[in-house]
């Protein structure tokens, strides 16, 4: 794979530094991402990280980040959520296109710009968190901040809420790209917002998303985060997904996948001052031979935080998940109360999951809860709907759905739940 | 309307049914009766086309139809309705989607139009004051935390609601206090017509007084070993089952 990486800096090398519009730590902190990415390249089989999904769909190909100028893929009107009335960013191939989104907002106190746009004009105004020294987790997120040039940047100022949903929707339209994108969400005290972020794609390309999110949630605020995926079978995807919650701020965060190939979803929650909670909810539907890989972790920092973590899967045909739970909970986080659950249901003999709970409990005055599940549809609740007149493939799909609707019942905009419910009915139930 | 000639069946090689033979014709309500274990769910469950039963023998036909030879579904667009003796939990899907579901189903079988979200309405809202269920269960998860009388009472909602041809009833008697044994037996009686059969399945005489059967059969050991009128039904309650057995076997 070494190869890959010396592609990888060729391109660097050969993309320039931003023809002088990034900032100078921005500079300092692609080169040392790009050092790291040459001294420890990506992760490999033998990572305990990565032992259950395949790497070479991820890493085997030297993906080419698309320059600027988002390419032309006609409108997008048969991609929008019917009836999702949002404030709406559209990238394709990881590249702001103004045409295809919402014009500005004029909201006071709520600013959403695509990060290339906040670099040349207001690089100023990004957290302090992003601006610092950062030190990759792995090759792909080292990939991410060596290459990524655009993005979205949502700040809320204090007390402030937009009065629409926020969607950002990223299309992968070109074979062989990579649309890698780095994104900040920052909530001031008391703040609220619903974001929705969206990746679709074009029927049959294969290419590579690799986008990393930072959600920064000040004290008394509320996110309503969604991360939905519902590409085409030949793209592949890791998402990296950090949140930092302030005292008595509440996040709730979905991650839904529905789509790609080898997909890979990170998400890492710290619970950082006292009153904190989140709930991370998710969803994962697979057929043919997609992979879905779900590593979380909750880390109480702080004491009397809460958060409640409940993921369900649907596989069929030869699809496979993996499902790694973290909880840790650091010494001074007394009276932390952290429940996690997974459920999976599996349609087919040949379809697998992989889950794992890890539990690092420092604190003595804790309630953790975990509970992992495997199994089939019910065949007495199958009959007993046939047994009502209704077919066995509509009986097998009703079941499905109503085992992920304890997850899409919590989704708070409901147009994406609709969404998500008829692409789930689509994407299933095509047996028979 | 239904006819059942010889049938046997077994579980993983196990003889259950060993010659079931019965006639019910159209009408009529004919009562099963007979100790645990006989066979009376297994009978009910292969009529209604539950899986994982061996037909080694025999046949059943139904309006003419080889009932056997019918997925589960078909049978009940069909017309047969099975009450179940345990009725199925099912988490997630609402009591009003599945009556719905199955109401246009049958519906559509017949060549009928599906009906709209209104018409469904007036008409669960009918049938739930005649069984006499409160609105609430409609909007709660099919049976789930469901008390034994109130899932029996919606087996009899969704009964009212297909109107089936062919009724089979297992034990919905069971577990239901006078009241609720009141709206069950009139929920059945409203059913009864010329065109259309009943057969329930119960350990009670006093259901029978209720609904009163044509006929009456005792079902021990895989088969209808005594037949008779509504009388036989107060004999099985003085005397159990004990002298029909010894009986069959002399
Ligand atoms: N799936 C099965 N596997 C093994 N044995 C079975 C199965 N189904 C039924 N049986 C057996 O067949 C026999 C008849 O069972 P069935 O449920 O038909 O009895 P029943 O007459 O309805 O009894 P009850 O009055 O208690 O409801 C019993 O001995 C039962 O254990
Ligand atoms: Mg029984």
């Amino acid at each position: 794979m070494n190869d890959i990486v010396s592609r990888y800096l060729e391109q660097f090398v050969a993309a320039g530094p931003d023809a002088g519009a990034a900032p100078p730590w921005l500079r300092e902190q692609r080169d040392a991402a790009m050092a790291q990415l040459r001294k420890h390249g990506f992760p490999g089989p033998r990572d305990e990280d990565w032992r259950y999904t395949p790497l070479k769909p991820l890493a085997g190909k030297a993906w080419e980040t698309a320059a600027t100028g988002a390419a032309d893929i006609g409108g997008i009107d048969d991609r929008l959520i019917a009836g999702l009335d949002s404030h709406r960013l559209v990238f394709i191939d990881g590249v702001f296109s103004s045409d295809l989104s919402t014009t500005a907002l004029a909201q006071e106190g709520i600013s959403v710009r695509p990060l290339s746009v906040v670099l040349r004009e207001d690089a100023g105004a990004l957290p302090d968190t992003i601006r610092g020294g950062i030190d990759a987790r792995d090759g792909f997120q080292a990939l991410n901040i060596a290459f990524a040039r655009d993005g979205y940047v949502v700040d809320i100022a204090s007390d402030s809420k937009p009065d629409k949903t926020l969607e950002c929707l990223f299309i992968a339209a070109t074979a062989g790209k990579a649309g890698q994108t780095r994104n900040v969400v920052r909530l001031g005290e008391h703040a609220s917002a619903s974001l929705v972020e969206r990746h679709v794609s074009l029927d049959g390309v294969d290419a590579l998303v690799n986008c990393g999110s930072r959600l920064l949630l000040g004290a008394g605020s509320s996110l309503d985060y969604h991360l939905v995926q519902t590409m085409d079978s030949g793209v592949n995807m890791i998402s990296d997904t950090e949140a930092d919650l302030g005292a008595d701020a509440t996040l709730r965060i979905l991650t839904a996948t529905l789509g790609g190939a080898v997909v890979r979803n990170n998400l890492q929650v710290r619970l950082n001052a006292p009153g904190g909670h989140c709930d991370m909810l998710g969803l994962y539907a697979a057929t043919g031979r997609q992979h879905v890989d779900n590593h979380t972790g909750v880390i109480h920092v702080a004491p009397h935080c809460t958060s409640r973590e409940l993921y369900k899967g649907v596989l069929d045909q030869r699809a496979r998940g993996v499902f790694h739970g973290r909880i840790r909970v650091d010494r001074g986080a007394q009276k932390t109360d952290a429940t996690q659950a997974n459920n999976n249901l599996l349609l087919s003999a040949n379809a697998e999951i992989d889950t794992k709970p890890q539990l690092e409990i420092y604190a003595d005055d804790v309630k953790c809860a975990h509970g992992a599940t495997v199994g089939q549809l019910d065949e007495t609740a199958l009959f007993y709907l046939r047994s009502r007149g209704i077919s066995a493939d509509d009986a097998r799909s009703l079941l499905t759905f109503a085992f992920v609707n304890e997850v899409l019942s919590e989704i708070g905009v409901d147009a994406l739940a609709e969404y998500l419910g008829e692409g789930l009915a689509r994407r299933l139930i095509q047996h028979g | 309307m239904l006819s059942i000639k010889n049938l046997k069946a077994s579980v993983e090689d196990k003889a259950i049914l060993n010659g079931i033979d019965l006639e019910v014709g159209a009408g009529e309500v004919h009562a099963i009766m007979g100790p645990n274990g006989s066979g009376k769910s297994t009978l009910a469950g292969v009529l209604a086309g539950r899986e994982g039963y061996d037909i080694t023998d025999g046949s059943v036909t139904y309006r003419g139809m080889d009932l056997l030879d019918m997925d589960p579904e078909i049978r009940a667009r069909e017309g047969v309705f099975l009450a179940f003796q345990y009725p199925v939990e099912i988490p997630g899907v609402t009591n009003m989607y599945l009556l719905k579901a199955a109401v246009n189903a049958v519906r559509k079988h017949r060549g009928e139009a599906e009906l709209d979200a209104m018409d469904f309405l007036k008409l669960i809202k009918e049938k739930a004051a005649l069984v006499e269920m409160k609105q609430e269960f409609l909007y709660r998860s099919v049976n789930e935390g469901f008390s034994g009388g109130e899932k029996k009472r919606n087996e009899i909602l969704q009964m009212a609601l297909l109107e089936p041809t062919l009724s089979i009833l297992d034990e919905t008697d069971s577990g239901l206090d006078i009241d609720a044994l009141r709206v069950v037996a009139e929920g059945v009686n409203k059913l009864r017509s010329p065109d259309r059969a009943i057969v329930v399945v119960t350990h009670y005489q006093r259901l029978l007084d209720y609904i009163v059967p044509d006929r009456v059969h005792v079902l021990a050991g895989g088969r209808i070993i005594q037949s008779g009128g509504k009388e036989l039904a107060q004999e099985l309650e003085q005397k159990g089952y004990g002298w029909i057995e010894d009986q069959a076997a002399a």
